[in-house]
């Protein structure tokens, strides 16, 4: 605080306006302190920024058009191969984890009872707690061993959707809990049939954020490691049928680590490391953009 | 997410009729508990199916019987007698958790308060996608820019440093540290980066849920900022400030890949603090090809698993049931 003026100067020794040493000590150190915290955040963003540097100083050098296309079989210096196959793995995990997540959301938040509802919601948070090896090693037991599907797309792909589905159910969820009461009530009290309530009022409010729910889980399982290592195997070429060897980016990256520096494969792994990183947070941006301008017309219904 | 949560009325909600107001009621059970309505909420279960399944998968696994010196820390899966003791990997899970959530929570506490109390809007608003952005980082991504990066720094530099200032302090003395920096320091900062993103993000909403009248009833009484931070919004808020620690605990806890790149993958208790261990998430994670012919070693996993996901159920279930209603983690999904 710089000198303020007290209006009665005669007062000035009395407590309002005391200068003593320990008012000076309070306020220099909420001063202070506020001036020290914010330099925490360098704790998030240096490593991002030294990340994100390190990743693209070492894979654009070498990264030509070829590498990302190119299809050599089993690749140790192309990564077509791994990009169909994280293609392909995304695309079934990503089907049947919106059609479970869906459903199961727009019942938890349409059909259940409160009480019943706060139970499903604390099993999908469960769900999202567990350690993703968790959900590798069933996925291992049940696919792979038990359903005799072997290490194969298939077993990877609904592998891959257990650990998806959580998060597009909580987002529908949410999406559907969070249409504004009133316009809920007026689409009842006006004769609307829950059918009609859920397809023609809400989903067109809740759509935003569900497409939000949906791109994350997406960046979220693209970026798995675990779950999908422990479910398929690497194949030489794209997969052709549902139970083929799939081969994907972060197996690349994990790959390239067990083999060591100094293996094609160590270079390559930072190739992969690089595109999963602007696939990952691309889908990063595109959600906080969505999720910004969908609080906003979420605040604009309540009004 | 910067945006407080949406206020949603989760509570209180009544569920959509399930007939047409004009049907008569024809339900036997007098509630309006109808088949239909039954049917339609089956989807909601489908969580919990996963989870029942996992838990019933890997108690059939695991036969419902230890085997012999499960509890000691005697890891010898492959030789003709073999040993399955756990102690070691269970130590190593808590070792390496247990300091990375200290640090999460502490550097988590000090960004919430800096960002909600000390910044001005915007530019707390520009700050926060960063931290939310820590966790859309694959994991196999921090475990090679630790293994090739950050390792070798530690290797060279902070861990020989510290254990010849150090040395004398019980646990940073014995064998100095390897240059490849692999131990339990790498994994601790690692986890404290994969950790702090859902601990910042909760401890924002909780302090941002402090009613404006608290805050300004405390300057007006002349306290100062940091005041009534201290005395009046984390007391306020310190159940939503527990949950972060729970919840960020559970994340570290399972974190496998990072871990596994990192942890050293030794079977064995770390000699010193720069030493390197295993944790239960990476021994399931790395041994499971090793195990498949094996019907005792795959029971010992999914004995491993059994514990793991006992734990983590645990502490997210304890740290969910300190936030009331929707969290903004909901939102952005961390």
């Amino acid at each position: 605080m710089t000198t303020v003026l007290s209006p009665h100067p005669d007062l000035d020794d009395n407590i309002l306006f005391d200068r003593s040493a320990r008012t000076r000590w309070r306020i220099g150190f909420d001063r202070w302190i506020g001036r020290l915290l914010p330099l925490l955040f360098l704790v998030a963003i240096l490593p991002i920024l030294g990340m994100v540097y390190w990743v693209s100083e070492q894979a654009l050098p070498t990264l030509t058009w070829t590498i990302i296309v190119g299809q050599s079989p089993y690749a140790t210096d192309q990564l077509g191969v791994p990009i169909i196959g994280t293609f392909e793995l995304m695309l079934i995990a990503t089907l049947l984890s919106v059609v479970l997540g869906l459903f199961g959301g727009v019942a938890t938040a349409e059909l259940l009872s409160p009480r019943a509802a706060s139970v499903v919601r604390m099993t999908a948070n469960m769900l999202v707690g567990t350690p993703s090896v968790i959900i590798g090693f069933f996925g291992f037991f049940v696919f792979v061993l038990y359903f005799g599907w072997g290490l194969s797309l298939i077993a990877g792909a609904v592998t891959l959707s257990m650990f998806m589905t959580p998060y597009i159910f909580r987002t529908a969820d949410l999406a559907f809990t969070s249409v504004p009461r009133h316009i809920r009530e007026a689409a009842l009290g006006s004769g609307a049939a829950p059918t009609q309530y859920i397809l023609r009022i809400a989903t067109p409010i809740a759509l935003p954020q569900i497409l939000t729910g949906i791109f994350l889980a997406m960046a979220i399982g693209v970026g798995e490691t675990a779950p999908i290592v422990l479910t398929t195997t690497a194949g030489k070429l794209a997969p052709t049928s549902l139970t083929s060897p799939v081969t994907f980016l972060t197996a690349i990256i994990w790959d390239g680590f067990n083999q060591g520096s100094g293996s094609p494969f160590f270079v390559l792994a930072f190739q992969a490391a690089f595109l999963l990183m602007v696939v990952v947070v691309a889908l990063n941006i595109v959600v906080r953009v969505v999720a910004a301008r969908y609080q906003k017309r979420l605040e604009g219904l309540y009004q | 997410m910067s945006q407080a949560p949406a206020p949603a009325s989760a509570g209180g909600r009544e569920p959509l009729p399930t007939a047409a107001p004009e049907a008569p009621a024809r339900s036997s059970s007098g509630h309006g508990l109808s088949v239909g309505r039954l049917l339609s909420g089956i989807p909601a279960l489908v969580p919990a199916a996963i989870v029942v399944a996992m838990v019933v998968v890997l108690l059939e696994k695991s036969q419902l019987e230890l085997l012999p010196g499960f509890f000691s820390s005697d890891w010898n899966p492959s030789i003709a007698h073999p040993q399955y003791g756990i102690g070691v990997f269970v130590a190593g899970s808590f070792m390496t958790a247990i300091p990375a959530i200290a640090l999460a929570m502490a550097i988590g506490l000090g960004i919430g308060i800096g960002g909600t109390t000390y910044l001005p809007r915007n530019v707390s608003r520009l700050l926060d996608p960063f931290v939310d952005l820590l966790a859309g980082i694959p994991s196999v991504v921090y475990g090679i820019w630790g293994f090739v990066v950050v390792g070798p720094y530690f290797g060279a530099v902070t861990n020989p440093w510290l254990y010849s200032h150090l040395h004398f302090l019980p646990g940073f003395g014995g064998i100095p540290p390897q240059a490849s920096g692999q131990g339990l320091p790498l994994a601790i900062f690692l986890l404290t980066l994969m950790a702090l993103p859902i601990t910042t993000l909760l401890i924002r909403d909780a302090l941002r849920s402090v009613p404006k009248d608290l805050w300004e009833s405390g300057l007006a009484l002349g306290a100062t900022r940091w005041e009534v931070m201290r005395r009046v919004a984390i007391p306020y808020s310190r159940r939503g400030i527990l949950s972060a620690g729970f919840l960020g605990f559970g994340r570290a806890f399972g974190e496998t890949v990072a871990v596994a790149m990192v942890i050293g993958s030794v079977a064995s208790f770390p000699a010193n603090v720069f030493g390197t261990t295993y944790t239960m998430a990476a021994v399931i994670f790395q041994t499971v090809d090793a195990a498949q012919g094996s019907s005792n070693y795959l029971q010992a996993l999914a004995e491993i698993a059994l514990i793991l996901l006992a734990i983590s159920l645990v502490v997210n279930i304890v740290g969910r049931r300190l936030i009331t209603g929707f969290s903004s983690e909901q939102i952005s999904g961390l």
